[in-house]
């Protein structure tokens, strides 16, 4: 398709009007197209408007146990009781998502205002909830280590909850973080969160250091890079890395994920793994 | 954008206890079969626990994501079945608001539940705004899997008429949601 896609065909697009050839043809379009995309995806959520308006139903019970049997899912034992009384945690996590889904439609500042402010009472809940495996944002496995202790528990799911509010927050910006060699299979993404000044990394299929090295991230500004400090991926690949944006810091080149020495390098050295294109989101 | 991946059970159970009864009830909506629905809503949780990858949600997205996911596979479905039961969504009820066969809101999470309530209100009243025969054409191609073209033949209505009814039907919905922001 040569030219873009007008709103019309974006509305019949997303409510599953156009001829199947058509169809293709934008879909096809849309593969390589960012604005025609979000042109999409507004029209998609107005298609959403059918979906919610439909009476809901109740599917039959059974049909839980053969959906989870179906994905080969498998309860964690030594987490069993988690099931029972994890629910209140893990129903945070959909609800953040929830709101998410109707940015656009309803205003979602009040909500995430009003979480935030709730911070200690969700503060409480996620401490009753020790054994909460609630990860979304690709934010898993590093809870269900039995060894870990109550504290570093309660840290990473207050963090991973920090993380998912500023996700969803309308100021805040993520960027793709690109993977320096192109047969690696790791992702990124950098999100950026004005409002409460801080910024997480979050990666998946990433080599977990040996013993002696580091990850250290960095942030280039005015041709100068700043650390942001050192972490490690997980046995898994997984990392989150979250970190106060510098103060005084009003533009920023590029973000760079190089291996250091244990402890971190004091200038950027060793050899890089992610690098992220941030002029855009200058402010 | 954000690639929101789901890994662990705990949020995979999570989210399928919020949504499933969405999924469900659109699919049955498009199907009218309560076996086949179910079997919709299997796939659909099935694939977003198993190919995580595709869910990438980008702000804003993971409810239209998962319920376009839905009503494509419902969509998939029926067409799979052929023209001639699809007749029957041409003379099926479009308006069933039976209050009696509404789940009632859950109460584990007052917040999503009225958060839903409200945008199902908020949806409901934009609909039944519309002019019936745009809501109709809408309904069709949404619910119904009719092409624009099927439409046309189907009511035997020129396909510019159908067009201009889908076309200002979106716009019409647009503008009723919009000013509720
Ligand atoms: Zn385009």
């Amino acid at each position: 398709m040569e030219a873009h896609i007008s709103q019309e065909q974006a509305d019949e697009y997303a409510i599953g009007a156009l001829e199947p050839e058509l169809e293709r043809i934008v879909a096809l379009h849309l593969a390589d197209c960012t604005a025609c995309r979000d042109i999409v995806h507004d029209s998609e959520r107005l298609a959403l408007s059918f979906s919610l308006s439909v009476p809901r139903r109740k599917p039959p019970r059974s049909l839980r146990a053969r959906v989870f049997q179906s994905a080969g899912i498998a309860r964690p034992s030594p987490w069993r009781r988690a099931w029972g009384y994890s629910r209140a945690a893990a129903g945070l996590a959909a609800v953040v998502v929830a709101i998410a889904a109707f940015t656009g439609m309803v205003s979602v500042r009040s909500q995430i205002d009003h979480l935030r402010e709730d911070n200690r009472d969700l503060q409480g809940q996620v401490s009753r909830a020790l054994s909460q495996e609630v990860e979304i944002a690709a934010l898993t496995r590093r809870l269900s280590e039995a060894e870990r202790s109550a504290f570093e528990l309660d840290q990473a799911t207050s963090d991973d909850r920090d993380l998912l509010v500023a996700l969803l927050a309308p100021t805040t910006v993520v960027a793709e973080v690109v993977s320096v060699d192109e047969k690696s299979t790791s992702i990124g993404r950098l999100v950026w969160d004005e409002d409460q000044k801080r910024v997480w990394f979050v990666a998946a299929s990433l080599q977990q250091r040996p013993a002696g090295e580091t990850y250290q991230i960095w942030v280039s500004t005015g041709g100068r890079y700043v650390s942001l400090g050192t972490f490690n991926s997980d046995s898994q690949g997984f990392a989150r890395y979250g970190a106060r944006l510098p103060q005084g810091l009003k533009t920023y080149e590029s973000a760079l994920v190089t291996i250091e020495r244990y402890g971190g390098a004091p200038e950027r050295s060793g050899p890089s793994v992610f690098v992220s294109d941030l002029s855009r989101f200058r402010r | 954008m954000a690639a929101v991946v789901i890994r662990d059970p705990l949020a995979f159970a999570a989210i399928y206890d919020r949504y499933v009864a969405l999924v469900y009830s659109a699919s049955l909506r498009v199907l009218a079969d309560v076996h086949e629905a179910e079997d919709v809503t299997q796939d659909v949780f099935v694939r977003l626990w198993r190919r995580p990858e595709t869910f990438i949600a980008e702000r804003g997205r993971f409810l239209s994501w998962l319920m376009s996911v839905a009503r494509n596979r419902s969509v998939d479905e029926l067409r799979s079945r052929g023209r001639r039961h699809r007749r029957e969504a041409l003379n099926g009820d479009t308006s069933d608001d039976d209050p009696a066969t509404l789940v009632p809101a859950d109460t584990d999470d007052p917040v999503l539940a009225a958060q839903l309530h409200e945008a199902q209100k908020l949806v409901r009243a934009a609909l039944v705004g519309l002019p019936a025969d745009q809501r109709r054409a809408l309904e069709l191609a949404y619910f119904g899997g009719f092409t624009q073209q099927e439409i046309s033949a189907a009511l035997h209505e020129p396909l510019g008429t159908v067009k201009t009814r889908i076309r200002l039907g979106m716009q019409k919905l647009r503008r009723a949601l919009e000013n509720r922001v």
